[in-house]
């Protein structure tokens, strides 16, 4: 079952926790006038912060 | 579209024979240094239990969602596998992590399936049996998500069924010939490219499930992907120095 989640939700919390956030930002924006044309971008940047955070902050 | 089908198609190939790569060195190394049979049963078992997954996560799961909301399990799903890639690819990069390597997990299975007791004649040999089952099973478990995920995009599953295709044959016909896993495959870089395009994928999907009109329609992948390979090589360059 290790494996099985390992596999699933990855190595950190980050990601899924992460991935998440991302999810309810864009349900809570998708009724806003701008959303059909640059919701895309919000949800690009979200991502790219998820990723951001997952990685190491500095080098040893 | 043509983009869409080419990028769907090219990302379940390379994710796909990725991971059969890995289940291949696992299944050689059981096959070699135990016997054939109990590698092949074990490998037989783990498949026909995949083909069930694939049964009820396909047809039945994905059919039975409406067009928004598959998009967006879909898309939340690529992003779990692709940014998990992606993030061990950069690590892998940077030299911050064991780079992939099939070879060396093949002959590492080797050694410990050779350190056990030699199976009795005509007995089956069961822990050859569980070892090459449990490898195919776990990663045979990912290729039927993420092909899954990859089939619920505009274009249907063809163009994940067809890549994913194009792999199985692939690695079986190098699995059969040369019995051991290839040395030179670049698997870091294939697996962080894989990465990119299945965290690609995840937002264009995502963004689509939550009514977002990409400009440029499917051809938004390839700037997602720009973007998402820009960044991640910032990533690298920070953390290798």
């Amino acid at each position: 079952m290790n494996a099985l989640w390992k596999m699933i939700a990855g190595e950190t919390r980050v990601l899924p926790i992460g991935v998440s956030l991302v999810l309810l930002g864009g349900l809570l924006l998708q009724g806003a006038g701008w959303w059909d044309r640059a919701g895309g971008f919000v949800l690009l940047a979200g991502v790219i912060a998820v990723l951001s955070a997952s990685l190491p902050r500095r080098v040893p | 579209m043509l983009t869409s089908w080419i990028l769907t198609a090219a990302g379940a190939a390379f994710a796909v024979a990725l991971e059969l790569f890995e289940a291949l060195a696992i299944v050689l190394a059981v096959g070699i240094s135990r016997r054939w049979s109990d590698a092949a049963l074990g490998a037989l078992g783990a498949i026909v239990i995949l083909a069930v997954v694939a049964l009820l996560v396909g047809p039945v799961l994905l059919a039975s969602l409406p067009l928004s909301v598959l998009r967006v399990v879909v898309g939340v799903a690529l992003l779990l596998f692709g940014l998990e890639w992606l993030r061990k690819g950069v690590l892998r990069l940077a030299g911050r992590r064991t780079r992939s390597d099939s070879l060396r997990e093949y002959l590492e299975e080797r050694e410990a399936m050779e350190a056990l007791p030699p199976p009795a004649p005509g007995q089956p040999d069961w822990p050859a049996r569980v070892v090459a089952g449990k490898g195919v099973l776990l990663e045979g478990l990912e290729v039927v998500l993420i092909v899954a995920a990859l089939s619920g995009g505009s274009q249907g599953a063809a163009p994940a069924l067809v890549g994913a295709a194009v792999a199985v044959v692939l690695v079986a016909a190098i699995g059969l010939v040369v019995h051991r896993p290839l040395a030179r495959v670049p698997e870091s870089h294939l697996k962080y490219a894989v990465g990119v395009m299945l965290s690609s994928f995840g937002v264009f999907f995502l963004a689509e499930g939550l009514k977002v009109d990409w400009p440029g329609g499917d051809a938004a992948l390839l700037y997602l992907a720009a973007a998402l390979l820009l960044v991640s090589q910032l990533h690298v360059r920070r953390l290798a120095t």
